[in-house]
């Protein structure tokens, strides 16, 4: 965190009281109604499903130091990365704040300062104080993924094998969309031919333009209202309190250095180099530290990312699951937390990098975290999810009118055991949040495809005392010509078990032609497919949590009767014996269950 | 000649009643009776002297959909899905709203998977029936579903929304194959796409069906017993009536029934009193809760999740759009870690209630703020039925809030009082603001109607935070809800998928299709009521191409595209700010409203004045702030209070179940119903 300098703050922060609980208390819940606000709009106005559906967004307002005041709920985990800060800082230090005028709004999405895939497009507008128009308080951000900025790849970031990020799109770095309320029409020209879907991309920044406008004059009436100064000084005790709660959740957590590890499969472009993320993490006091030193270095194809937009964002995702899950976000919120990362490793890669996917291998890395805990801290942690984003892409031209059609799947699939709860799901990752599945009847009805079948895959699931949740499967038919990219991870280093649980299942693809059997896939980029072609998606199950021998006996004959473990499993997993009814041979079963433990 | 209605609440049961021969009209309450909830009702009918045999109609609300619902406590129940697709149910979306909780997980299904079965059936996106269902493979299903002795089966295939037929044809095999169950299928409860929704909400419907029958058969029963001979209908979630007939096939229409009279007798009061925009403002014990009124008409919206929407499941159908939020008197307010201070959402309840009940509660609560404020008097409560300990719910503030903060002394346990009661205010403004503003719409231009037991007693602070300046008290405010069914008639809701661009042939086609669903509508209410007088409202869900998210937009009078697109564009301005004047539009789906006139009382007959023109008033000192201090406040007894009776704040004015406070700077006066109007004084800096 920077340590700012200025005096008149520096004070309200040595007379904490000078802001009394009541006033304190409202200016925070109005402060925390701006984004998610913000939000409903942004998801009934966007006009592409990653904004509306899948949720690809974050609101937030941070001060002109580029310090989080707030930030909205909803959106995905995965910006929880001070990158609205950083976006708003790097204009600063561009334009100079003198320079910034009331009605301007900019963007960005330049990868040497987010460290994602050029998609994340940060918008912001300064946010002038009521009464000195000349003193900008705040920036209210909004930032959405744009579903296409060029590239090689159709959605740009859709790649499994780029390897530099001027593959992956055009980068904008903190340029001025709008000056003193005018659109730049320099800017909208650029953006409108640097895209392979301008109507959508055009009608997005309209909602993120509304967006910033409508946040930026919330924030203006609650300055009004209680006074510029008065309203920092509440952002100010915010930062406090938060931070004192992270501190207390972390010192509640046994001091000591603890270690797990993982990989991915590869980087889609060196295929039999595995991506290793050995994670450290040492509980000092109220310190929480994360080392990512032994992680490997930048790869060559599109799963890297930068410090901040990688391993500073992993982290703190991680940090959140173990410590403060309710506590609503902010500066104050990882002030315990420092993260340990050379440069030139995968999670800090160079500006050039390739980042397309930048986001799939974040889920595995917070599972690490989290699995690194698992002696500190057991009731706090679960066993391994399925961690892969799961993407497949069908994209063709829809008949009759020839149209470009592409849509985007991504897999559900089980999460880990965890003491005492069987693992849940099927949801997205970690780094997922309130992200909706699309229906099976608007992938008919909009893109043509088929489903035959879309349900529980027996067997999945990490056995376990707890076993894990299941992960899915899914039969498309293809009806017209398409092409399918898929990335699939996790399938080396499968969702792990703990404390004696076992792991789950990993995810894949198989393709059936006619007259030819079933191939295995896991990353493909543009697989071309033709009508009567089937697609099946299997996606991982969870790890399961202690050992599956000591899983009462009642709850693996209700899984069998359910249909989520079959007999046979129960049988070599369990260690009990149901026959061809259904019935549980208890007196054989507590013999296989002997002879096992034995 | 009786209308009556009663109202079955969580804690209590209301009964409102007029005669529409002598215009008299009798209200009453008694305790909610868990064990039977039929016992609560005929112990009103008892303590208000009244014989079913005098009754013409019996109106009836009651939770226990919702209840069964949430307590799992429904009948034993199948699903029948497509083949491939028997866990819809259970997948839901995949989504997860609580973002950083390692644990989450939804409410289990209603109905598990070893009792969700398939059948080998497919209709494709565009109603082509790929392959049709097998009546040997539904018997032999059927024999099985016996062998299980269920009660109820949910079917629900995929693509059902665009051809029902095959849906139909099973569930007419099932009922014949197993008579005495019930039979629900998803497209007699909503015809829009969406498989996860459509087939959840059949889920519930069967899941409930047996059990409301059940009730709604003995309930009959016993009125008929007694004498009754009119006709029986239920409060639906979309604010209109429902006849037994209906009921008894779509019990979910009952899920939301609890809130929903309120809203309709606020819209009947607005519309009497010429007021185009109203709140409706309900605070309860543990909740307050808001819905628009404009033009005397509420908005209903087409989901509604039972059980919240971070953990519950939606049911598709029209439910009337209430914003709920978890404040209300019991509410507590409590300190964290980090001395912050917060107010709900946990709640006393009524059991132990806020500290001053004495039934053991602790932790201080809104009302305890109110008592010790001075605003609600501890010898008057419920008409002095119960004395409050005033003592204790200031000690109970002092030791838990106002010290640990800092605050000495019995201001320092003033002020914390009425910041709880700010904070409070703040939360519930907060409601308002999501479902004004999220709408485009301005608050300060609706008229604040407030009711429930709470509702009048806060309705001043809330106006304030959000500069509405007209605030309206009903009378009855605490059997506001009962009132509100007597005042209900009869709707109906239907919606279909209609997947078209505005353009002359879509509109054409579209004029056919509510022209079939009026007509099918207006034969269903004159089923209830044979000379009823029946009115449309017709919708289209329209949308941007290329957007998800559609605006609901009336269509009442609308002749061609052009129009169409005039009122779809107001209406996405007025809600997002801006519109696009080129782009393409399409029709999402198609939507009437139909309703059907009942006989009520006439609003007039409601006041019961019986004091002079200058009423008697004992004075109380209230504290108002930190800016007024403690005042010396007139306390009024509301059934002395004559219409046209005008006065300056700040006052109190008592009556039973309910006080209104009007703050120093406003003003009030009683209007020609016995409503009481506030005009709101110069807004006062907070703090």
């Amino acid at each position: 965190m920077n340590v700012h300098s200025d005096p008149s703050r520096a004070s309200a922060v040595k007379n904490p009281a000078s802001i009394d609980p009541i006033t304190l208390e409202i200016i925070r819940q109005l402060l925390q109604s701006i984004p998610d606000e913000i939000e409903t709009d942004l998801t009934r106005t966007a006009f592409s499903p990653l904004i509306y559906e899948y949720k690809d967004y974050a609101v937030g307002i941070v001060d002109v130091n580029g310090r989080l005041i707030t930030q909205s709920r909803g959106g995905i985990p995965i910006f929880l990365a001070n990158v609205l800060g950083l976006a708003v800082l790097d204009g600063i230090a561009i334009y100079g704040k003198e320079h910034i005028h009331p009605g301007d709004i900019l963007i960005t999405n330049h990868s040497g300062t987010m460290g994602q895939h050029l998609n994340n497009v940060v918008m912001y507008a300064p946010i002038f104080d009521p009464t000195d128009s000349k003193q900008i308080v705040a920036f209210m951000c909004v930032l959405e993924h744009w579903t296409d900025v060029g590239g090689r790849y159709v959605g740009s970031s859709a790649s499994n094998d780029t390897t530099e990020i001027f593959q992956e799109g055009i980068q904008f770095r903190s340029v001025k969309l709008r000056s003193r309320g005018e659109p730049v029409a320099e800017m909208y020209r650029m953006i409108e031919y640097n895209t392979r879907f301008p109507e959508m991309v055009l009608g997005d920044v309209e909602a993120q333009y509304a967006g910033c406008l409508k946040g930026s004059n919330l924030f203006t009436d609650i300055a009004r209202k209680f006074g510029t100064d008065i309203t920092l000084r509440a952002i100010t005790m915010m930062w406090k309190q938060s931070e004192a709660a992270a501190r207390a959740a972390v010192r509640s957590i046994p001091d000591g250095v603890y270690r797990a590890e993982a990989f991915l499969d590869n980087d889609g472009v060196d295929l039999e180099r595995r991506i290793e993320c050995p994670v450290i993490v040492r509980i000092d006091g109220d310190q929480f530290i994360v080392d990512f030193s032994e992680i490997s270095p930048e790869v060559r194809g599109p799963f890297n990312s930068g410090r901040e937009g990688g391993g500073v964002t992993a982290a703190r995702i991680a940090f959140k699951y173990l410590t403060t899950p309710d506590e609503q976000t902010n500066e104050g919120s990882f002030a315990p937390l420092t993260v340990i990362l050379p440069d030139g490793k995968f999670l800090s890669a160079g500006a050039t990098a390739a980042m397309a996917r930048y986001s799939t291998p974040l889920a595995t890395v917070i599972d690490t975290i989290i699995h690194a805990m698992a002696t500190a801290v057991p009731d706090r942690v679960a066993a391994g999810h399925h961690a892969s984003m799961g993407s497949h892409r069908f994209q063709g031209r829809l008949a009759p009118s020839g149209r470009l059609s592409t849509h985007l799947d991504t897999a559900h699939g089980g999460w880990g055991g965890s003491l005492g709860r069987d693992g849940a799901g099927p949801y997205k990752t970690l780094a997922h949040g309130d992200t909706l599945d699309v229906p099976v009847e608007v992938q008919e009805a909009l893109y043509d495809l088929r489903v035959d079948a879309f349900g529980f895959r027996t067997d999945s699931a990490g056995p376990g005392q707890f076993r894990g949740g299941l992960g899915l499967d899914k039969a498309y038919i293809i009806r017209h010509p398409v092409n399918l990219t898929l990335t699939f991870e996790r399938h080396g280093c499968p969702p792990w078990g703990l404390l004696g649980g076992q792991a789950g299942q990993p995810g894949y693809v198989e393709i059936e032609r006619p007259k030819q059997g079933r191939k295995k896939y896991l990353k493909a980029t543009d697989l071309p497919l033709n009508a009567g072609d089937r697609v099946f998606v299997h996606t991982g199950g969870g790890g399961g949590f202690g050992s599956p021998l000591a899983r009462d006996i009642a709850a693996v004959s209700q899984d069998v009767q359910r249909g989520f473990v079959s007999i046979k499993a129960a049988r070599a997993d369990y260690g009990v014996v149901i026959d061809a009814n259904g019935c549980v041979d208890h007196a054989a079963s507590e013999a296989e269950r002997q002879k096992r433990q034995a | 000649m009786l209308v009556i209605a009663i109202d079955t609440g969580g804690t209590f049961t209301d009964l409102a009643a007029f005669d529409l021969t002598t215009r008299r009209f009798v209200s009453t309450k008694s305790l909610t009776t868990y064990d039977n909830l039929a016992n609560g009702a005929f112990d009103c009918l008892r303590k208000a002297d009244i014989s079913p045999a005098d009754g013409v109609v019996f109106k009836h609300g009651t939770t226990l959909a919702i209840n069964s619902l949430l307590q799992r406590m429904g009948a034993r129940t199948a699903l029948v899905a497509t083949k491939g697709f028997r866990d819809l149910l259970e997948m839901a979306r995949g989504n997860r709203p609580d973002p950083f909780d390692l644990f989450y997980r939804r409410h289990p299904p209603l109905i598990e998977r070893d009792m969700r079965f398939e059948i080998a059936e497919r209709m494709s996106a565009k109603g082509e029936a790929d392959q049709a269902p097998d009546k040997a493979e539904v018997a032999k299903l059927a024999s099985h579903l016996r062998s299980l002795d269920v009660e109820s089966v949910a079917v629900a295939f995929l693509n059902s929304y665009v051809a029902p037929e095959h849906e139909e044809q099973v569930a007419q095999w099932l009922k014949e194959m197993l008579p005495g169950v019930f039979v629900t299928r998803s497209t007699e409860l909503s015809r829009e796409w969406y498989e996860y929704e459509r087939t959840a909400t059949a889920a519930a419907n069967a899941y409930v069906g047996p059990q409301v029958a059940g009730y709604v058969r003995d309930l009959n029963h016993r009125l008929q017993k007694d004498g009754f001979e009119g006709r029986f209908f239920l409060m639906a979630s979309n604010g209109g009536m429902l006849g037994v007939q209906n009921v008894l096939e779509t019990p979910i229409a009952l899920v939301e029934s609890g809130p929903v009279g309120g809203s309709i007798g606020a819209a009947t009061f607005a519309k009497r009193l010429g007021i185009q925009n109203a709140i409706a403002f309900d605070m309860g014990g543990t909740t307050a809760k808001c819905a628009l009124v404009q033009d005397g008409r509420f908005d209903v919206k087409s989901v509604y999740h039972v059980g919240g929407y971070a953990r519950g499941f939606p049911i598709r159908g029209a439910v009337i759009d209430i914003v709920e939020v978890g404040a209300g008197g019991g509410s507590i307010a409590w300190l964290d870690a980090q001395a912050r201070l917060y107010v709900g959402p946990k709640s006393a309840g009524s059991m132990p209630g806020p500290v001053a009940y004495g039934r053991g509660g602790a932790e201080p609560t809104v009302t305890d703020a109110n008592i010790v404020l001075g605003k609600v008097d501890p010898d008057g409560f419920l008409g002095g039925a119960m004395k409050l300990d005033a003592a204790a719910a200031a000690r109970a503030i002092r030791e838990r809030l106002a010290e640990p903060l800092g605050y000495g002394g019995h201001d320092g346990v003033l002020r914390i009082a009425d910041g709880i009661v700010t904070i409070a205010s703040v939360t519930m403004a907060g409601a308002i603001k999501r479902i004004t503003l999220e709408k485009g719409l301005d608050p300060r231009d609706y008229t604040l109607f407030a009711f429930g037991g709470g509702g009048p007693l806060h309705a001043c602070d809330i106006a304030r935070q959000l500069a509405i300046p007209h605030v309206v008290i009903p009378p009855e405010p605490g059997n506001f809800s009962a009132l509100g069914m007597l005042l209900a008639n009869l709707r109906l809701d239907e919606t279909v998928t209609f997947i078209r661009p505005v353009d002359d042939d879509a509109l054409a086609a579209s004029e056919q299709v509510f022209d079939e669903l009026s007509e099918r509508m207006a034969a269903a209410l004159r089923q209830e009521i044979a000379d009823t007088e029946v009115s449309f409202e017709r919708y289209a869900e329209i949308r941007y191409r290329g957007q998800t998210h559609s605006v609901r937009t009336p269509l009442n009078g609308v002749k061609d595209p052009a129009g169409v697109r005039r009122r779809f564009e107001e209406v996405y301005r007025t809600r997002y700010g801006h519109a696009d004047a080129k782009k393409a539009i399409e029709f999402v789906s198609l939507a009437v409203a139909a309703h059907g006139g009942m006989a009520g009382p006439a609003l007039d007959t409601l006041q019961c004045q019986s004091g002079g023109t200058e009423p008697a008033f004992r004075r109380r000192s209230v504290y108002f702030g930190a800016t007024n201090g403690a005042v010396e406040t007139r306390v009024y007894r509301r059934n002395e209070l004559p219409a046209g009776f005008a006065k300056e704040g700040p006052a109190l004015i008592e009556e039973y179940g309910s006080t209104t406070a009007i703050g120093p700077q406003d003003r009030f006066s009683v209007g020609e119903l016995g409503e009481i109007h506030i005009h709101l004084g110069r807004q006062q800096k907070s703090s």
